[in-house]
């Protein structure tokens, strides 16, 4: 069975990969000046810092730290955030929920809009819907989400004041247990639709932002693996079987072309990752983006390589999934070629 | 009785062209027909806008003396909004001219794609090439180290390397390179073992030419073109990604960067003053836009499969 | 009434034909120019007739054929003039469609024209049975023929179906688009009924069902009928698919196209074809990407259903060994013409065009020597603005000046039998040796 031992290869390797990445992390908190200077201050004697060297294993060969250090990532010691004045490991999951939320929600406008006009566009090929969609899907993807986030800043926040910033209006919010740390979710599960509704207002913005770029990907993966499909036999088979057109696109060209989309749809999650940094930031969303920029800009090295070990092992897995679900669909089409 | 047609003969004589000319008129058809895509001429003419505005940019504005990096900075005329007589698009906070910024900003754009571009294709064609030509334990070990690189998302990796490096617009583009070379030499060696199995390969190992001759006259003149479109394309990537990093903040305060304008310029966002954001931001978005509108067209023009645009 | 004096005797309008194809001229634009692909094509099929339309790559015949049923990629193909009539047949009432001495047990008989409901008016030119224009019917109509009355097979069956369906899902869809009333009946609903159910289940038959109908019918007060409904549709499509000897068709039902052999899916895609026993199959090249082998087999079954139902074949094919086993009269093509028609025995033993002769004297055979193999000179003209001449000029070893001025047209030599050519206008067939003689 050759999809399963392809997955059985890609699991067995995964570790390997993610072994390399935190090697790669490790040399990188190694190059940047001393790891504990965070904990260091002017009025410590040479005794005192030396003692806090040995703690660290820094008097030790560099194997020999790299080992004391992933035993301590493996326990769940991720460090200490100067930001936060916290250990990273206690900070992390609240911040994550934030960004989980922005994420998800992000993730559904670009699915549910990438495919609606890629399939809009795909079925009118070469007429004026095709063209205009396609420019607003090039410049998606040309478009730096930050600039994008500071326009819809510009227009809806200072000058309209519709939008809010932030993640939620802090009273309301303060009602709501925290049960999974999603507010809209714990909103819901509380039964407060006014909180559901401020958490809403306040996703809506980012996620624009956010999505905006994703959208434009999957929109044009869609498009032209739709106009591909369409120009099969099987269409044309099934047009003379007498259905139709509706049928033959959804049934038939838009079922077919959703394979290769599907591939687009994973790395989109890169793509979501990538870019919570930046809208955050200009957002005030208190997720691990904005997190992980304010500890780049004072040095909190822990925050940042936590984050880096994090969304890399993200980065692997989805793009696993992603690869083994594919697989599993394509066989069918390439064994039938 | 009628006479049948007569056995076919030979054709025409052949007519043989140096592998140059040939070459030459592969390059004249497909200019041709990427300038039939309008995209791909727009994409173009803003290129060559941007690329003029930053080879003059000592003639279109003044420079800043004495480094012309630097934003000026003129505190009589702050906060300036465009169209104020002198100052197109306006100051920033700290009376530097929009439109200086956004022109130097140009220059600046320019020399970060062309080094780190030319650096990562020259570095990433020659490890992959060698790595898909010399196989064995060369490639295995390399192709372990590219999977790895590949395994963290390419803006993160980035901010992590200048993070830890300190925060200076040599960094940025030390950073990039670090990042981005491993893609180039995964197509390479793609590329370079597929072209080494096939089978014109084999004849000229049954003529003897030697190995390097092989790799140099053989290999490398065509294993180029899926590179050249991945090149295009990271032209406005690296832009991109390194405005993103200035504007995260490790870029250097006061350059006249467009990723630093565009983060200097948020605090006045809530004042109501957009410009300082808004021009330095409209730039990298339309050189991303551009370039990638020629990596599309060149790669639309590459693929024998793609749709045309009829 | 149709002006008869030039056209050759055979290609009048009659109830006896099934289709007829008049001046059909289909043209596309190029980066060069207009390209004819089609070129005043005119023949016609008979009623249970096997037609060969014969020509190699790109001299039109696959267009023709899709023209039939409004496939044609028009835009950006333009439809520059011509007709396609049919005259479709309809259920035998006497019989309800299972076979009768009435309808020669095919289960179907000629349609009255509705507008004189048979007796012969201006609509039907007389004859009486329905005519229908194809190539301008308008949408909903051409699709109400699509595989019910007249019904296509495509080249590769791997590519023809698709792949990520199975069997069953993509022959049920035939009976649902064409046979939704049969369907509900096998559940009880009658044309009158109006409940829910019978709503639910009318969306089901007619494939417009959506999630929440599913749901609904998946509960059980609707359930039970809906079973009957998909059990007698899965009963329909086994019958179907064992028309065409395939052993397990309960089996192939829940297939996909990938697990089958490439003679097992072209069998599927006959069935398909045939499910609602059409009144003219167009056959595109069924058997050119199958092993050799198994061409045999699949020549014959097409053979042994078209003698069984008397449906009409238009049989799209390259390849004259095989045109010349299973049909009865040939057409052949060249660059968007029809060069010459007629009888099967006919044209192999008196080619008339010098097109055909060179076809045939090509096929090498046992008694051809070592190193002789015969080719026509020269290479298909292109097809763009072609000038006003025969379009064999340059490779035609009989070549008059008259040829390079004129586009000759069919005209009829002998009984079942029209060449277009000048050398055939003025004396009678040149005489050539037979492709019998060369062969065996």
């Amino acid at each position: 069975m050759q999809l399963r031992d392809y997955v059985i290869r890609r699991l067995l390797v995964l570790p390997f990969l993610i072994i390399g990445v935190s090697m790669i992390v490790f040399a990188l908190t190694r190059v940047g000046g001393s790891p504990i200077g965070i904990y260091l201050s002017h009025e410590m004697t040479p005794a005192q810092v030396a003692e806090i060297e040995a703690r660290f294993h820094l008097d030790k060969s560099l194997p020999v730290q790299y080992f004391y250090w992933a035993r301590g990532v493996l326990q769940g010691d991720f460090g200490w955030s100067g930001v936060s004045v916290a250990p990273v490991a206690e900070v992390f999951p609240k911040k994550l929920a934030a960004t989980l939320e922005l994420s998800v929600a992000s993730g559904i406008v670009a699915v549910v809009m990438g495919l609606w006009l890629g399939t809009y566009a795909g079925a009118r090929r070469n007429r004026p819907a095709d063209h205009i969609t396609r420019v607003v899907a090039v410049t998606g993807a040309s478009m730096p989400n930050f600039w994008l986030a500071i326009l819809l800043l510009i227009i809806f926040w200072a000058q309209l004041g519709w939008m809010p910033i932030g993640r939620s209006t802090p009273e309301i919010i303060a009602l709501v247990p925290t049960r999974t740390g999603l507010y809209t979710i714990d909103a819901l599960l509380a039964g407060n639709l006014v909180a559901f509704g401020d958490a809403l207002w306040h996703l809506i913005l980012p996620a624009i932002t956010l999505g905006y770029g994703a959208t434009a990907i999957i929109a044009r993966m869609m498009r032209s693996a739709l106009v591909e499909e369409l120009q099969l036999d099987y269409v044309d088979a099934a047009r003379a079987k007498g259905l139709p057109e509706r049928l033959v696109l959804k049934k038939h060209a838009r079922r077919n072309a959703l394979i290769p989309t599907v591939t687009v749809i994973g790395l989109t999650f890169g793509f979501l990752l990538q870019g919570t940094v930046s809208v955050e930031i200009i957002f005030r969303w208190p997720g691990i983006g904005k997190w992980m920029a304010d500890s780049v800009l004072r040095g909190d090295q822990a925050t940042l390589m936590t984050y880096v070990l994090f969304t890399s092992i993200v980065f692997l897995v989805l793009n696993l999934i992603v690869d083994v679900i594919y697989a599993n669909l394509d066989r069918r089409v390439e064994l039938g070629k | 009785m009628v006479d049948l047609p007569s056995p076919s003969r030979a054709a025409a004589p052949v007519v043989r062209d140096s592998a140059f000319r040939v070459r030459m008129r592969r390059v004249r058809d497909l200019t041709a027909q990427i300038l039939s895509n309008p995209a791909t001429v727009i994409g173009s003419v803003i290129i060559l806008a941007m690329f003029a505005m930053a080879i003059f940019a000592p003639w279109l504005t003044a420079p800043n003396t004495p480094d012309p990096y630097q934003m000026p900075r003129d505190w009589a005329a702050t906060r300036m909004p465009p169209g104020t007589p002198g100052y197109l698009l306006g100051t920033t906070n700290e009376g530097g001219d929009v439109l200086y910024g956004v022109i130097w900003g140009a220059r600046m754009s320019l020399q970060l794609s062309l080094v780190v571009v030319g650096s990562v294709l020259v570095i990433g064609c020659i490890i992959g090439s060698l790595a898909g030509f010399i196989g064995g334990k060369l490639d295995e070990i390399l192709m372990r180290i590219v999977d790895v690189f590949l395994s963290i998302p390419e803006l993160i990796f980035a901010l992590a390397i200048a993070a830890v490096l300190g925060p200076s617009f040599g960094n940025i583009m030390f950073a990039l390179a670090m990042v981005m070379w491993v893609k180039y030499a995964r197509i390479m060696r793609a590329r370079v073992i597929q072209i080494k199995n096939s089978e014109y390969i084999d004849a000229a190992r049954i003529i003897g030419d030697s190995k390097l001759n092989i790799y140099l006259r053989d290999i490398l003149p065509n294993s180029f073109t899926p590179v050249m479109v991945q090149a295009t394309l990271d032209m406005g990537n690296v832009v991109l990604i390194a405005a993103t990093l200035s504007f995260i903040g490790l870029g250097e305060a006061g350059i006249a960067e467009w990723g630093v304008l565009v983060s200097e310029g948020q605090a006045g966002i809530a004042s109501g003053r957009w410009w300082a954001s808004t021009f330095p931001g409209l730039m990298i978005f339309l050189w991303g836009l551009a370039f990638n509108l020629v990596g599309d067209g060149l790669r639309d023009a590459l693929d024998p499969r793609t749709e045309s645009s009829r | 009434m149709l002006d008869m004096t030039n056209r050759p005797s055979g290609l009048a309008n009659s109830p006896a034909t099934i289709a007829s194809v008049r001046d059909l001229t289909v043209h596309f634009p190029s980066k060069r120019g207009m390209v004819h692909a089609v070129d005043r094509v005119s023949f016609e099929i008979r009623d249970g007739e096997t037609l060969g339309l014969v020509g190699e790559t790109g001299c039109g015949k696959s267009v023709t054929g899709r023209s039939f049923l409004q496939l044609l990629p028009i835009p950006p193909g333009i439809l520059a003039q011509g007709t396609v009539t049919f005259h479709p047949h309809a259920r035998c009432g006497a019989c309800a469609g299972t076979g009768c001495d009435a309808c020669n047990s095919t289960g179907r008989r000629p349609a009255a024209c509705p507008s004189c409901t048979g007796a012969g008016c201006a609509q039907c030119n007389g004859s009486g049975a329905e005519t229908v224009e194809l190539l301008r019917l308008p949408e909903d109509r051409i699709r109400r023929i699509r595989g019910d009355r007249i019904a296509m097979i495509f080249q590769d069956p791997g590519k023809a179906l698709n792949p990520t369906l199975t069997i069953g899902d993509q022959l049920s869809e035939v009976f649902l688009q064409h046979r939704t009333e049969e369907l509900l009946d096998a559940a009880g609903i009658g044309p009158e009924d109006r409940g829910l159910a019978a709503r639910l289940l009318g969306r089901l038959a007619s494939q417009r069902n959506g999630s929440i109908d599913n749901l609904l019918l998946s509960l059980p007060p609707l359930r039970g009928k809906r079973n009957l409904l998909l059990d007698a549709l899965r009963n329909n499509v086994a019958a179907a698919l064992a028309e065409t000897q395939i052993a397990n068709p309960y089996q192939i039902i829940d297939r996909y196209p990938h697990e089958l052999s490439g003679g097992m899916r072209q069998r599927v895609m006959i069935a398909q074809a045939l499910a609602c026993n059409p009144d003219l199959l167009i056959a595109d090249e069924p058997t050119t990407a199958l092993d050799v082998t198994v061409q045999a087999r699949i020549l014959e079954l097409i053979k042994d259903l078209q003698k069984r139902r008397q449906t009409s074949v238009l049989y799209i094919s390259h390849d004259l060994s095989l045109v010349r086993r299973i049909c009865d009269r040939v057409a052949v093509m060249y660059a968007g013409r029809v060069v010459e028609i007629g009888r099967t025995d006919r044209i192999f033993r008196n080619p008339s065009h010098p097109y055909t002769r060179g076809l045939l004297h090509a096929v090498p055979t046992a008694a051809t020597k070592r190193g002789q193999l015969m080719a026509i000179k020269g290479t298909v003209p292109e097809l763009v603005d072609p000038p006003p001449s025969c379009r064999f000029v340059g490779r035609c070893p009989h070549e008059k000046a008259l040829c390079r001025s004129k586009n000759p047209e069919l005209a009829q030599i002998a009984d079942e039998h029209s060449v277009s050519c000048f050398i055939h206008d003025a004396a009678g067939a040149a005489d050539a040796p037979s492709f019998d003689e060369k062969t065996q």
